[in-house]
């Protein structure tokens, strides 16, 4: 059986006797001792679970002696007060100083009812403040993780105030900012930036710092333990990565200029003597001067494609969003395909579905994909058919699905995971096909990502492929790139 | 330019077999032709000679297209004339600067023929006024 035991600390015979006589039952042990250091001593050898602190003849206001208290180990145990009939601004003040109850003298009723229930009060007291420890521990542990990161991080009250910032943070804006404004410490502003005004939530951002770097935010809403929103926000230095994109893009401007620049010489050349200005031609002459036109023509495609590839997968673009209907885009792909599919003698068909919501996209940018997926068609299909449909995506009213079908090859199975992967090109022995550089299907998922859709393929070897995107409808358009 | 008189055109580009090939095609279609290969060479041909028309690549030794421009809209001797641009680079910034600068029209080698001489005749027929290809 759980024994309780209950410490009387004080001097009041009176007091003792009483609580001797009516704490006397089963399971109840009960010791009193001077309120001095001493007796608060005995109080812990006595493993006391509740304290009756005596407050004897000190003043009203006189508070009860936590510090001593703790010192000597009783921080833990319910501290009752046991006070004067006419203490009553000592009974209030007590309470508010820590202690669970009171009692007044001379004590006329049992005082054990008050003595469980100081007990229970203290057990969960005792429950809370653990809580409120493994929270502070918690907490110590996140901000000491935070406080040893290299990038800066900070937390800013609702008010935008800063509350916390850790070393790398310090380093960059100087330290003892906490209180300010961040928008006024980080960035010179008068007013809040506009990702704090505009995002209740979560958000990413980017900024240029004092330090003179360039860093990519991500903030997270806590809520501290007063119930306060709080905002937490990293920031990760991605100066090095801007610079090799620099790097990178000054590369490719300079490259794809050396390589148009003698594309504008052969090309002016071969139309000066296609069109007879430096005399007439054989027939001969002017066929072979004919090959170099196309074959320059090739090339001068592939430059431009490697270039939009390069800016594609390396993100370095923008799309131009409007509001526009899948059949008209459809109308431009039929139209641009129409004479190199009729030359194979391939049908080309077109199919859009009544009712069909508009898109919210890149228009050529969706017809540059259409046409990379109609063109490999027809690349690839010697005879029959090639079907461009435009519907709703089953199961899925807000989305829109654009199918490029045909009756050509078709891709071997184990090819059909890999033929997005950029470069990938179908090796065949049977059918030799010349141009493409494996970049149309990469750059084609790229842009439809960036839409928020996806891209994917259906085929069997030899009865032809299916290539399916879905991309969100106006009407249940989400955000995009 | 009177009535019937041919038209002056100023070719300037560091790449003189390009040069070459459109003084041909140029000469051909009616136009004449004076040529600079940098861009001091263009800004002073184009104040001696008041061309009636500039074609004007920006990538050039001694000041490129840009300060060619730049210096010839400052000029009351060839503020006037007319500028139409032509390189190999692809860049929307470049595009607007050369809009900025009171060029008509900008061209991106290789180029279209007959959309390129459809925009000089364009130019020069509204001259100043026209558009070569923004």
């Amino acid at each position: 059986m759980k024994v309780y035991r209950i410490a009387y600390l004080g001097s009041d015979n009176e007091a003792v006797l009483g609580l001797e006589t009516a704490l006397k039952g089963d399971g109840l042990q009960f010791m009193s001792a001077g309120a001095d250091y001493q007796g608060m001593q005995q109080a812990v050898d006595f493993n006391a679970d509740v304290l009756l602190w005596d407050k004897e003849n000190l003043p009203p206001d006189a508070a009860i002696p936590v510090e001593e208290l703790r010192k000597a180990g009783l921080s833990r145990q319910p501290i009752v007060v046991v006070l004067a009939a006419d203490d009553i601004e000592g009974a209030v003040k007590s309470l508010a100083g820590g202690a669970v109850d009171f009692m007044f003298k001379p004590m006329r009723e049992d005082p054990l009812p008050r003595i469980i229930a100081a007990l229970n009060t203290g057990a969960k007291q005792r429950r809370i403040d653990w809580c409120n420890r493994v929270i502070e521990d918690t907490n110590d542990q996140v901000r000491g993780i935070l406080a040893t990161l290299a990038d800066p991080a900070y937390i800013v009250s609702p008010e935008y105030q800063i509350l916390w910032m850790n070393r790398a943070a310090e380093e960059i804006f100087g330290e003892g900012q906490r209180g300010g404004a961040c928008h006024h410490i980080f960035y010179d502003r008068t007013e809040p930036c506009e990702v704090c005004a505009k995002t209740r939530g979560s958000a990413r951002w980017r900024a240029t710092l004092k330090n003179g770097k360039s860093y990519r935010f991500i903030s997270a809403v806590m809520r501290n333990s007063r119930g306060e929103v709080e905002k937490l926000a990293v920031g990760t230095d991605i100066t090095p990565d801007q610079e090799v994109s620099k790097i990178h893009k000054t590369f490719i401007a300079n490259v794809s200029h050396d390589l148009r620049t003698p594309l504008a010489a052969i090309d002016q050349y071969v139309s000066i003597l296609l069109d007879g200005l430096a005399g007439e031609l054989t027939e001969d002459q002017a066929n072979y001067i004919d090959v170099i036109r196309r074959s320059s023509f090739r090339l001068h495609n592939l430059i431009e494609n490697l270039i939009d590839a390069n800016k594609i997968l390396s993100g370095d673009y923008k799309l131009t969003m409007e509001v526009v209907e899948v059949s008209d885009i459809v109308a431009v792909v039929h139209d641009r395909l129409q004479s190199q599919a009729a030359d194979k003698g391939i049908t080309m068909q077109v199919q859009v579905a009544d009712g069909l919501p508009p898109v919210y996209a890149d228009k050529s940018r969706i017809a540059q994909v259409i046409a990379n997926l109609a063109g490999n068609s027809i690349k690839f299909t010697e005879q029959g058919m090639l079907q461009i449909r435009a519907g709703f995506m089953p199961r899925d009213e807000g989305r829109v699905i654009v199918s490029v079908e045909d009756t050509g090859i078709g891709v071997p199975k184990e090819d059909l995971g890999k033929i997005f992967d950029l470069f990938y090109r179908v090796e065949k022995d049977k059918v030799y096909v010349e141009e493409g550089a494996g970049l149309g299907l990469a750059i084609s998922r790229e842009i439809i990502r960036a839409h928020g859709g996806t891209l994917w393929a259906e085929s069997m070897e030899g009865m032809g492929s299916a290539f399916h995107f879905s991309i969100p409808s106006y009407q249940g358009q989400a955000a995009v790139r | 330019m009177a009535d019937g008189e041919r038209s002056l055109i100023l070719v300037a580009d560091d790449d003189k077999d390009l040069v070459m090939a459109m003084s041909i095609r140029l000469k051909a279609a009616g136009y004449d032709i004076i040529t600079a290969h940098d861009g001091e060479g263009a800004y002073e041909q184009a104040s001696q000679n008041k061309p009636d028309l500039i074609i004007l690549d920006v990538r050039m030794p001694s000041g490129g297209g840009f300060s060619s421009i730049d210096r010839m809209k400052h000029s009351l001797n060839t503020r006037n004339i007319p500028v139409i641009f032509l390189t190999a680079f692809d860049d929307e910034e470049m595009r607007e600067e050369g809009r900025k600068l009171g060029a008509v029209g900008f061209f991106r080698k290789p180029f279209n023929d007959d959309e390129f001489m459809a925009a000089i005749a364009g130019v020069l027929e509204h001259k100043g006024g026209g558009h070569g290809g923004f």
